[in-house]
């Protein structure tokens, strides 16, 4: 008879639990923007000393992750400079997230390093008070308030409790402090993740992804809020798919294809390495006479109302060839390729690897 | 450091207590804003209750057997041994013990989730990059979960402390509560219950998946059971003498040898071998979980 209830008892329970666990949202997200309700505190602070910021280095060196074989990261090697917002560009399963693991000591690499300021994570001194990190919009309790995940968060690394609630008016979810987050949107999961990383006012941010779900209000509130902290000094390295968001964010990029580097360096120099794919736009009523001028390896494809594009000769060589042969030109244009063009060629064929 | 977000709460001094300490509190924060631990609180006290009315009402009639189920003899013999010194200590130790073989389970569960609910709500990644010295979290888990046990055995002995005085005298019986039997009785559930927790976590931490690591728990409890079928099987074939004690290897039985007065089974060892093997079991699970934790990728 004991034993009888006392499985009824507990299997209820477990059933309880489980049901809790996997509910449904109930609608009280709210908006998750920085829209009413969602007042964005600017934020204060000064900038990070010349001394401090050389400890916010980022090195990855030789890095390699072999899963049954399989080489999710290969030979992987980039620096991150403080003071920067790094973009951290790949195609879906390019190593990416492995990547930041890595560095974040919860993936042990099968060979190589990852240092932040010279120094393993794990090996860090209060390593929140370093390193800041955003890893996936879902890391809570489904049943614990924003309020609390943060304050547990708290009481691990030794900060007041009180930090909790200034992150969460930092990142506009002091109205919401006390929902749970099973309640939470997905924005409002990404700026509880960010709330998070910036609990101990770290040197260095990592984030992946973390503008996934955002609305576009809120991809402005993210964007704002790393180029001021990058202004302050701070080492920011964030992985994203939205590459105009990324063309817009990001001082300099890494680019990653099948677990091995693809490119690296500012913004700017990476898309200029691609100059090939670079195309000038003509307009001219004599577009046949310039085609014949133009040497072999120019190609003209007509893009409507007298105009063409033309790939294979630059418009310093156009313009050169136009006048020799007396052709008017009524526009020349160069379009240099966007960052999209340049992260597709430059990961081509490399996505489906995984 | 200075604050480079303007912040006031980060000059204040956090919790300046060591890395394990400040994990602990950690702990016990997470369990206290969850529904999970308030539940199984709620269900333990629940569950308490009922198993001593049952127990109640089985002392009851041991006292007072009825005649319609016992021949007279048996029922005269049944009430007058219910009635001596040992066999009312027996009782006072049983009422304040009550429930206890399904009670652990609740331990045992809520250890299973303090560590298993953090790969289900993909939070031990913060956990783990908040702290990364990954056998001190562990550590203090296992604290966590053995403070839950006690909690458990704490509740269920004020509750029968306060049911067992009122049985007895309504059964127009008396005996000290302080006696050595009694007192052996609820310690030694004290440990049944801080080791079922512990257990509990061990498992967790090995297998990580939740439910995979409750149907385990349960399975490794009730199945226990089933070694006292499978060595007296074995025992009607072989004829070892050694094979009917073998039964303790079970972890529910072991922990069952250690809090029983008297052998749990004919032929049962000595308690303190059960409270060995359980034991063993525990630590030998909490080993596994850290040396695992500690090697696996948090992805």
């Amino acid at each position: 008879m004991v034993v009888v209830l006392a499985v009824v008892v507990i299997g209820g329970l477990v059933l309880l639990v489980r049901r809790n666990r996997g509910g449904t949202r109930t609608g009280r997200g709210g908006p998750e923007g920085a829209g009413p309700g969602f007042p964005d505190r600017p934020l204060g602070g000064r900038r990070v000393s010349p001394a401090l910021m050389s400890r916010g280095r980022i090195e990855v060196c030789g890095l390699r992750k072999e899963y049954r074989g399989v080489r999710a990261v290969d030979d992987l090697s980039f620096t991150v400079e403080p003071g920067r917002v790094t973009g951290f560009l790949g195609p879906n399963g390019a190593g990416k997230t492995t990547t930041l693991r890595m560095l974040l000591d919860l993936v042990e690499p099968t060979a190589g390093t990852a240092t932040i300021g010279g120094v393993r994570y794990a090996d860090l001194d209060q390593p929140i008070r370093r390193v800041g990190a955003v890893l996936e919009a879902g890391a809570a309790h489904r049943d614990r308030t924003g309020r609390n995940h943060l304050r547990v968060v708290c009481q691990s690394a030794g900060i007041p409790l009180a930090r909790a609630d200034e992150v969460l008016e930092l990142v506009g979810l002091g109205v919401a402090a006390n929902r749970t987050f099973r309640g939470y949107s997905l924005g409002m999961r990404q700026r509880l993740g960010v709330a998070a990383a910036l609990l101990g006012d770290p040197q260095v941010l990592i984030l992946d992804e973390p503008a996934n779900g955002l609305d576009p209000e809120g991809i402005r509130w993210m964007r704002d809020l790393l180029r001021t902290l990058a202004m302050q000094g701070r080492t920011i390295l964030v992985s994203s798919h939205l590459l105009g968001e990324m063309e817009q964010l990001a001082d300099d990029l890494v680019i990653i294809a099948a677990g091995r580097l693809a490119a690296q360096g500012t913004v700017a120099s990476v898309i200029g390495s691609m100059t090939y794919l670079s195309r000038t736009l003509v307009r001219t009523p004599e577009l046949e006479k310039l085609a014949a001028v133009l040497g072999r390896d120019a190609v003209v494809t007509l893009a409507g109302d007298g105009d063409a594009y033309i790939t294979g000769a630059d418009a310093v060589a156009i313009g050169d060839a136009a006048l020799r042969a007396g052709v008017v030109i009524h526009q020349l244009v160069t379009q240099l390729p966007d960052l999209e063009a340049a992260f597709l060629e430059l990961t081509a064929g490399k996505a489906a690897i995984r | 450091m200075t604050a480079l977000l303007d912040s006031a709460a980060l000059d204040q001094a956090g919790d300046t207590g060591t890395t394990l300490v400040r994990l602990i509190r950690a702990e016990f924060m997470k369990i206290r804003t969850t529904d999970t631990g308030w539940l199984f609180l709620t269900g333990f006290i629940v569950f308490t209750a009922i198993a001593l009315t049952i127990n109640g009402f089985g002392h009851h009639y041991q006292l007072y057997p009825q005649h319609g189920l016992v021949s007279p003899a048996q029922a005269v013999a049944q009430a007058a041994q219910a009635r001596t010194p040992a066999g009312v200590a027996a009782m006072a130790a049983s009422m304040m013990t009550s429930g206890q073989r399904i009670a652990v389970m609740f331990a045992l569960l809520l250890g299973v989730l303090v560590v298993t609910s953090e790969f289900a709500n993909q939070t031990a990644a913060v956990t783990f990059v908040t702290v990364p010295r990954r056998a001190t979290v562990i550590m203090a888990k296992v604290a966590a979960a053995a403070c839950c046990g006690a909690l458990f055995w704490l509740v269920a002995t004020v509750l029968a402390a306060v049911a067992t005085p009122l049985f007895l005298y309504s059964q127009h019986v008396s005996t000290s509560l302080a006696g050595w039997m009694v007192a052996r009785s609820v310690l030694l559930n004290l440990l049944a219950f801080v080791a079922w927790g512990v257990f509990g976590l061990g498992l967790g931490a090995v297998l990580r998946s939740q439910l995979v690591a409750v149907i385990a728990a349960i399975a490794v409890y009730a199945g226990s059971f089933g070694t006292e079928l499978i060595f007296t099987a074995l025992y009607n074939v072989f004829h070892q003498g050694w094979m009917l004690g073998a039964p303790v290897i079970g972890p529910a039985v072991a922990s069952e040898v250690m809090t029983t007065s008297g052998p749990a089974f004919p032929y049962a060892p000595p308690g303190w071998v059960g409270g060995v093997i359980i034991i063993g079991y525990t630590v030998a699970l909490v080993a596994g979980g850290i040396a695992l934790t500690k090697r696996r990728d948090v992805i």
